[in-house]
């Protein structure tokens, strides 16, 4: 077998240059395990204290390579998780950036687990707990391969019919763009989906209560994660005064009680299947420590992201069709976002089971607007970072925010 | 008149022969006039019959051509044994029956055993007294309260299930409309005459029945009054009857309700009707259509029972009633009445009633690719007169008489369908500068290669080729990230052969271009060609295959073993 010296030495060369590779180095290999004989599992530690997990095997050839990239070596990856289960075909789900996820026989998905959880990965805790109390819309897992150590991977079913929310939005919103007409008054319109998807999103919330512990919320510490965001972020001093008077605001209501949430809830990670909305990837936003990710918080924070998602598919596709000009397309963006964000919370606020969970209505909309305009500031900060082009769709977003908070 | 001999049947001898066959709706009255009185008959469906062939339809539906005082457009049955005068004789449905099966084409017509016309004469009787040898052939009572779970299905004309009659002075129970009192199927004797009904139509040489409004036969106290146990006993006593002298005939059941309910039509063992309808696939076409989406599509088949072995379901784009929207929830109804019938005149109890190329239009390539699904989804499919040609509708006519115009054949005198005077016609044909008869009628279509005509008539040829599998074949989505695109594969084995016959159907919802990049690899290996055209496209391999789908375009893929060239 190969020794640990060329084997670390291969991974410190190879893993940065792949995009799930979170680090810029390789600081050190934690654990070599040798699996069924053909392949080996590796979890390294990478420079930003993260630990990523690889799966090698000998190929034919006589290389030694990443398991997901080798159609042989992938079916006995997947033999891990599912061992009775009989596959033959396999192809990449596509690109993704955390993790790497297999199809097999175009109706199974296997999904690796690239940066791994000190303790059980949170996508499955979740959605486990959520179909042991009776939550029909999340894919449970039907193969785990995990250990002591942790989650290594899962195996899902593949909703073949099924259509990502974020697709089906920017579907909808192409059909207005080119006729031009309200909304609503659309043949593409999304509102009864968005409603659906309201419904189904306060139904999660009731089943996250049920399955996960609620707690008192902690409103000091929502708002010093609110105010450290606006801190890392530049905005002038004037819009961060104001904004910390909107975070401030969450000291003079009730805000409800705080819960197991989603932690990063938008169009993106929910998918139409036959039998309804489906709620994906309770992993929360990976680069935040773990425990910071499992810790109760405000529904409204999951609310929130959805509601600004409106805005981005708005106005991604007033891009896409070149509308930077077109006051006309202006106007029916922001009447798109409107219209669905409201019977999206119409849905919402209408299962009123929920009520138990969320903050007495007359508080909602205020913790609602603090966690929209926190997450509008994130967006700020990301756009700044990543796609300085696209940093006025959050920007127009906090100022609107502002606004309305007076 | 002298008996000639009678010409042969061309008929396979086959029992499931409804799994695998294309159905035309059409209505005696509407289709041509022989005798120039403005009203169709059976001597003009018989003349027309060629096309019918030409066509490649397997099997007609008639819709009632009853003795009847046309209060209901013929469902108001008066007489079961006899033929309105206007339409012709017994005679005339013998010779046309025996040319119909000369030219391989099959029959059904029209049977409604849930009510008779206040005309008929078991009516008469029945009303008569509390005593009579009929008093108990219709559901009579004093208390017009009871079974008020029961809907009213007609709401717009009908205050109530129960209609007094001053004769009887008593109330009769009717589901439909009030000159429609529903017999009582709790009397042996009217289960016997009913029985009797059926023999008749078969002695004669019907190839089987559309049987209307099964829902409803029988009444019990705490029921909504549909769907009894009772119900499908009596089926399954008619479906014994007719198995058991008549062979290679069809019941198709008209129960407008939620399939996982009208499967039950099916018997438990397939002991009951043959086919039934499936309504809601229709309404889900028009609404995947408006949003450019598959789900409305995906999520019914979906919904969908799997059916007993050796039968089917029936699917159609259109028919002579309204579009039915009771399949739909109400939000959507809402939302199918903004889109499709924007003028109130349109709607009609719980449908709009249009015609298909108004509802979509005007648009071609929708009507094509409504045609595409109606040929490729499960069942088999039924087209109604006159939209073959792209027919209109004249929404100002009442009732549901606006989807019933004469079929137009010409530009000539009422659309080359009747030599009548004008005034004499039984509807005025549809005129209007775009549906008119002058633009629209077969004869042009015929000369020109390119119409519509000649497009519907080249897919029912290409779908009889491949009837099995379209017929029989399982049905499976493909994977495609694109939500305009609906992709499957239907795939059937030839039990006999043991030859597997796949076909990759891609339809496009959108009005505009659109990528697809479909998920195949458990296809890897076979090659795609193209069946209208038969071009061989390339092999599917390990990567994701990847077409391009004009707008509201579609594509029907045999999907081949590679042969070594």
């Amino acid at each position: 077998m190969i020794d640990e010296a060329t084997l670390f030495e291969q991974l410190a060369d190879e893993l940065p240059e792949q995009r799930w590779f979170g680090a810029r180095r390789v600081d050190g290999l934690e654990r070599l395990s040798e699996l069924d004989g053909k392949l080996l599992q590796a979890i390294v530690r990478g420079d930003d204290g993260a630990r990523y997990q690889a799966v090698l095997g000998m190929r034919d050839d006589g290389a030694l390579v990443d398991a997901t990239t080798d159609h042989d070596l992938a079916l006995l990856l997947f033999a891990l998780a599912m061992p009775d289960e009989a596959v033959t075909k396999v192809r990449p789900l596509g690109a993704e950036q955390s993790n790497t996820s297999l199809v097999f026989d175009e109706r199974l998905v296997f999904k690796l687990f690239r940066r791994l959880a000190d303790g059980p990965n949170p996508d499955v805790e979740v959605t486990r707990a959520l179909a042991d109390v009776g939550f029909e819309h999340v894919i449970a897992p039907i193969g785990l391969w995990r250990d002591d150590g942790g989650d290594y991977a899962v195996v899902n079913e593949l909703m073949l019919s099924a259509t990502d929310g974020w697709q089906a939005a920017l579907t909808s919103l192409r059909d207005l763009y080119d006729r031009r007409c309200p909304p609503e008054e659309a043949p593409g319109d999304f509102g009864f989906e968005a409603e659906r998807l309201g419904a189904v999103t306060a139904q999660l919330h009731v089943a996250l209560a049920d399955a996960f512990p609620v707690e008192t919320a902690d409103v000091e510490s929502w708002i010093a994660d609110m105010e450290s965001q606006l801190a890392r972020v530049d905005l002038p001093s004037a819009v961060a005064r104001r904004a910390r008077n909107v975070y401030d605001a969450l000291r003079d209501v009730d805000p409800g009680p705080a819960i197991r949430i989603h932690g990063d809830l938008h169009l993106g990670q929910t998918l139409r299947a036959d039998a309804g909305w489906y709620v994906l990837d309770f992993e929360g936003e990976p680069n935040r420590p773990l425990d910071e990710r499992r810790r109760p918080s405000s529904p409204m924070r999951d609310v929130a992201g959805m509601v600004r998602s409106f805005h981005y598919a708005a106005q991604v596709v007033r891009r896409e069709v070149g509308g930077a000009e077109d006051v006309e397309l202006a106007v029916l963006g922001d009447a798109w976002e409107r219209h669905n964000a409201e019977r999206f919370l119409a849905g919402y606020d209408g299962y009123e089971e929920a009520d138990r969970v969320l903050p007495p209505a007359e508080a909602r909309h205020v913790v609602r607007r603090a966690f929209e305009l926190d997450k509008a500031v994130y967006e700020v900060g990301y756009e700044q970072g990543h796609r300085p082009d696209w940093v006025d769709i959050p920007l127009v977003a906090v100022g609107r925010l502002l606004e309305e908070a007076g | 008149m002298a008996r000639r001999k009678p010409k042969p049947s061309r008929l396979s001898d086959d029992p499931r022969w409804f799994q695998t066959s294309t159905f035309y709706e059409v209505m005696v009255r509407s289709f041509f006039d022989s005798n120039d009185d403005g009203m169709g008959d059976f001597r003009g469906l018989t003349q027309k019959l060629d096309y019918l062939q030409w066509l490649g339809v397997d099997c007609l539906w008639l819709v009632p051509f009853y003795q009847s005082p046309l209060r209901d457009g013929g469902y108001d049955i008066s007489d079961y044994f006899n033929v309105l005068p206007e339409y012709g004789t017994i005679g005339d449905v013998a010779e046309f029956l025996e040319e119909a099966h000369h030219r391989g084409i099959r029959v059904i017509v029209d049977l409604v055993v849930n009510h008779t016309s206040d005309q008929h004469p078991w009516f008469q009787e029945s009303r008569k007294s509390r005593t009579n040898d009929k008093a108990d052939w219709y559901v009579w009572d004093d208390d017009p309260t009871r079974w008020s779970e029961a809907r009213v299905i007609f709401l717009d004309t009908e205050p109530s299930n129960w209609t007094w009659d001053p004769v009887r002075e008593q109330y009769f129970w009717h589901r439909f409309f009030s000159h429609q009192p529903d017999l009582n199927f709790d009397n042996p004797e009217v289960q016997e005459a009913m029985l009797g009904v059926l023999r008749f139509w078969l002695d004669l040489g019907m190839d089987g029945f559309r049987l209307d409004a099964v829902p409803y036969l029988y009444e019990r106290d705490g029921t909504n009054g549909e769907n009894l146990k009772e119900t499908h006993e009596f089926l399954k006593r008619l479906r014994k009857e007719i198995d058991s002298s008549y062979p290679n005939k069809v019941l198709l059941a008209e129960a407008n309700q939620w399939p996982a309910d009208v499967v039950e039509y099916f018997g438990d063992d397939g002991d009951e009707c043959h086919m039934c309808f499936h309504f809601p696939v229709m309404p889900r076409m028009f609404m995947a259509a408006r949003r450019e989406q598959r789900t409305p599509i995906t999520e019914i088949l979906a919904q969908t029972p799997s059916i007993p072995d050796g039968c089917q379901w029936g699917i159609f784009l259109r028919n002579h009633d309204e579009l039915t929207l009771e399949m739909v929830t109400d939000e959507e109804r809402d939302y199918m009445y903004g889109e499709y019938a924007k003028d109130p005149r349109m709607k009609l109890n719980l449908g709009i009633r249009r015609r298909l190329f108004p509802l979509l239009d005007n648009n071609e390539r929708l009507v094509e690719l409504f045609h595409g699904l109606l040929f490729s989804l499960p069942g088999s499919p039924i087209l109604y007169y006159g939209d073959e040609i792209g027919m209109g509708d004249n929404i100002y006519l009442g009732d549901r008489d606006g989807v019933r115009t004469p079929m137009q054949w010409s530009p000539d005198r009422n659309g080359g369908f009747s030599r009548a005077d004008f005034e004499r016609m039984y509807l005025p044909p549809i005129m209007d500068p775009v549906y008119g008869f002058q633009v629209v009628n077969v004869e042009s279509q015929l000369r020109d290669p390119s119409s519509f005509l000649h497009w519907v008539q080249r897919m029912i040829e290409v779908r009889k080729q491949h009837c099995q599998v379209f017929g029989l074949g399982t049905f499976d989505v493909v994977h495609c990230e694109n939500p305009s695109v609906l992709a499957f594969v239907r795939q059937f084995t030839d039990p006999e052969t043991g030859a597997t016959d796949r076909v990759l159907c891609a339809n496009n919802l959108s009005r505009f271009a659109q990528p697809a990049e479909l998920h195949m690899a458990t296809y890897e290996g076979l090659v795609p060609h193209e069946l209208l055209g038969r071009v061989t496209f390339p092999r599917i391999g390990e990567l994701p295959y990847f077409i391009t789908l004009p707008p509201h375009g579609f594509f029907w893929f045999q999907l081949c073993e590679e042969v070594d060239a």
